[in-house]
């Protein structure tokens, strides 16, 4: 079941990663790169970008039936953030969809384009935030509504200094992801421009992941704390950083493939030391470290979960492969799209 | 009106917009298939551009459909977490199933989106049709989760806790056969009579019209069979309610006495104070009959249940009305259809296009006043007769800013999707052949 989640998780934060990451990259372009980046991701986005946020609904399908008391303290506590972020998945899902379904191209566009950049940015900073709740320490879990206010229940845990720098650091890493990919999917100029915000956003991530790490250090919070002396967490993040070596030769040798897998494998390393740090205490609050394996549901239920993740994996990952198959690979060259836009 | 009722409100304004967005999203592709399998057949390009035109709709459809979906699976352990807390485990199974098929769906769907000239025809066309069978397939396994709800089965409820769980015998709940039928029939009847309405809106203003017929043609032929049969699910589905929430049928008849071969309401004011209907319609025994197949059957009124127990008898009453009145009028233009196909005059007449024109919201009205018969009529219980609504809210105060700002995002959201068909309709129209 560990297995799942885990499983679920990542290829939530790599492939929904991408996703917001390739909106963020458009965020941060100059006029004409952003149509073209606008043209990129429709052709090698398009065809999977429906399936990737499936997998935050499998996550969370997983967590609620095998994980219930841990599931109840994430939903309580993280209302309001989550809440944003739902907000900030519909804007993006929605004018990913109407700015190249709508009959017309108008004006109407500039909004479109203005929602899904900016919510693409903001949606991961939220995610990361939660994610900082959880382990930041700040959380107080508490059947005594009257002594705490709504801030110090609500807003506090995420809302701070720690959860906006693991927020940013999570909209880089995006960043990262995206252009990364997007290299191997263009051409000449186009592809230059994707090498160079590939080098900035790897840049903003290691100064994000230090000044991350100091911050927590010296605001002695436990996480981070434990995250620095715990061997495989740092043996993770050296090695992450010693890959960025060939990843930089394969890029520039143009194996786009290997190159991909390499930043994939990155991020693995980087959310595998984040969760080790520290497992199975995934939930820190100020007063006690709850454990993911805790109060798990009864046998019976995780099962028939388990066996029905097996027959579901075994229809969708073919399906979801040969997805990607037939189109990503192919479409490289590929420029007909704005016959079917007619 | 305190957290609880904002909850609730909240709740209800999210899954009642997106049952209309998961309906449409889910019925749809239906259309698009087959008039798909018309072009591969007659190569005629009418089919082709309403092919096309059906599929952006499906496609807008279905993102709408599907955050909204992500939004309402996030919103139920947001808003009712001691209830995912405990019964999570239990539905868990229709969840993760409704969530592969839906995945199915999405990789159909960018199969399809994206295979045109480049996926071999058949095959391409065979891509849609998986999106119609995955979508019917994800709707079923939800209402099975609320049909848990209304029918809690699978485990043993002792002293508070939920022990033996069985998530297979909770999927097949008592409940789970006749929501699902009268669910999907519904979903067929209300999207085909909306997209219908709107063909004929387009055929009355007399722009292209032949694309506008055949459009017509094939979305009220599964609106028409559907209408016909929903009166024997709706039969069903009041038999099992008889029997197993014999309060929820009390409330959906106003019936306040028990009663043998007890008279069927028609209309008439409910006045719950004083406990009686005013100006209403009796036909006397068919209550019996309907809900017990024998005239002379027992049927309990609410004045059998305690105070505390008794759903808002006027709001189920007037909305059993509104879906049971509608769905008729529909049956017989479901009726009304299958005569015009032999007499083609009446085709030529005005009037048969307005009156199809009129009807396009109506399917939806009926939906939504079903969801309110079947979701009020379980209170005061979030899980029938095991756990209250008001146990399961959130502790967390203030969900009257996440409820205005769903209503504000959500109404925003609809009013862009009709603005975008409008777009669409108006492409359609002005295209050359």
């Amino acid at each position: 079941m560990l297995f799942f989640l885990l499983f679920s998780l990542l290829l939530y934060v790599l492939l929904g990663g991408a996703d917001f990451g390739a909106g963020i990259v458009e965020l941060f372009s100059s006029r004409e790169n952003k149509k073209v980046n606008r043209d990129t991701i429709y052709r090698v986005m398009g065809p999977i970008w429906e399936a990737n946020h499936i997998w935050l609904i499998i996550l969370i399908v997983i967590l609620w039936i095998a994980f219930p008391v841990y599931f109840n303290i994430i939903i309580i506590y993280l209302h309001v953030p989550l809440t944003l972020v739902l907000l900030g998945i519909t804007m993006r899902g929605v004018s990913f969809v109407f700015r190249h379904y709508d009959a017309f191209q108008d004006k109407s566009q500039l909004v479109y384009n203005g929602l899904f950049r900016f919510s693409s940015f903001i949606t991961p900073i939220f995610l990361g935030m939660c994610f900082a709740a959880l382990v930041g320490g700040k959380l107080v879990v508490t059947e005594d509504y009257t002594n705490y206010g709504f801030y110090d229940l609500f807003m506090a845990p995420w809302f701070n200094g720690f959860g906006i720098l693991v927020g940013l650091f999570y909209a880089s890493l995006c960043a990262f992801l995206a252009s990364t990919l997007l290299i191997g999917e263009s051409e000449g100029d186009i592809r230059n421009m994707y090498i160079q915000k590939s080098k900035i956003s790897t840049a903003v991530l290691v100064v994000l992941g230090f000044v991350l790490i100091a911050y927590g250090f010296f605001s002695e919070i436990a996480f981070i704390r434990d995250f620095v002396t715990n061997p495989i967490s740092i043996i993770c993040i050296i090695l992450s950083g010693i890959l960025l070596i060939p990843l930089w030769k394969f890029i520039r040798a143009g194996r786009r493939i290997l190159s991909r897998y390499f930043a994939g494998l990155q991020v693995v390393l980087v959310l595998f030391a984040a969760l080790v740090a520290h497992f199975p205490y995934v939930i820190i609050t100020s007063s006690q470290e709850i454990s993911l394996l805790e109060d798990i549901s009864p046998d019976s239920v995780i099962m028939v979960l388990g066996i029905s993740l097996i027959i579901g994996g075994g229809i969708i990952l073919p399906g979801l492969f040969h997805l990607m198959k037939s189109f990503k690979m192919i479409k490289i060259f590929d420029r007909d799209e704005q016959q079917f836009q007619k | 009106m305190e957290n609880l009722d904002y909850a609730r409100l909240q709740m209800a304004f999210t899954l009642g917009f997106h049952i209309i967005f998961a309906c449409i999203g889910m019925v749809m592709p239906f259309f698009m298939v087959v008039s798909h399998h018309k072009w591969l057949k007659t190569r005629n390009p009418v089919y082709l551009k309403l092919t096309k035109a059906w599929l952006k709709g499906v496609a807008i459809f279905f993102v709408t459909g599907a955050v909204s979906g992500t939004a309402l699976s996030f919103e139920l352990g947001m808003l009712w977490p001691e209830f995912m807390k405990h019964a999570g485990p239990i539905i868990g199974m229709p969840f993760s199933l409704e969530g592969a098929a839906f995945f199915v769906e999405a990789i159909a769907l960018g199969f399809y989106l994206y295979g045109w000239n480049k996926l071999p025809e058949k095959f391409h066309w065979f891509t849609g049709v998986i999106i119609g069978v995955s979508g019917v397939l994800s709707g079923i396994l939800v209402v099975a989760a609320n049909g848990w709800m209304n029918a809690p089965s699978g485990f043993d409820y002792v002293n508070g806790q939920f022990t033996n769980v069985d998530p297979i015998q909770a999927l097949l709940n008592p409940a789970w056969f006749s929501q699902a039928l009268h669910m999907t029939l519904a979903a067929f009847v209300a999207t085909s009579f909306g997209v219908a309405g709107i063909h004929a809106f387009q055929i009355l203003r007399g722009k292209a019209v032949a694309v506008h017929k055949s459009a017509f043609k094939i979305a009220i032929s599964f609106g028409a069979i559907a209408a016909l049969l929903q009166p024997i699910s709706g039969d069903i589905s009041a038999k099992d309610v008889a029997e197993r929430q014999p309060v929820k049928l009390a409330a959906m008849e106003a019936h306040f006495e028990t009663e043998k071969g007890a008279p069927l309401f028609i209309g008439g004011i409910v006045d719950e104070e004083k406990k009686e209907v005013n100006y209403k319609i009796e036909i006397p025994k068919a209550l019996s009959f309907l809900a017990f197949g024998d005239f002379d059957a027992e049927v309990k009124g609410l004045n059998e249940f305690p105070e505390e127990e008794i759903p808002p008898v006027a709001i189920v009453h007037y909305a059993f009305q509104v879906m049971v009145g509608i769905g008729t009028l529909l049956a017989l233009a479901g009726i009304l259809f299958f005569i015009s196909l032999k007499k083609k005059s009446w085709m030529d007449s005005k009037k048969y296009w307005w009156f199809f024109m009129l009807l396009a919201p109506l399917g939806f009205l009926a939906l939504e006043a079903g969801w309110v018969v079947t979701e009020v009529g379980r209170q005061p219980w979030i899980i029938y007769q095991i756990m209250r609504t008001s146990d399961a809210v959130t502790p967390m105060p203030g969900i009257k800013f996440s409820f205005f700002m769903y209503v504000g995002v959500y109404i925003l959201l609809a009013l862009t999707v009709t603005w975008l068909m409008q777009r669409q309709i108006k492409a359609l129209n002005t295209q050359k052949d």
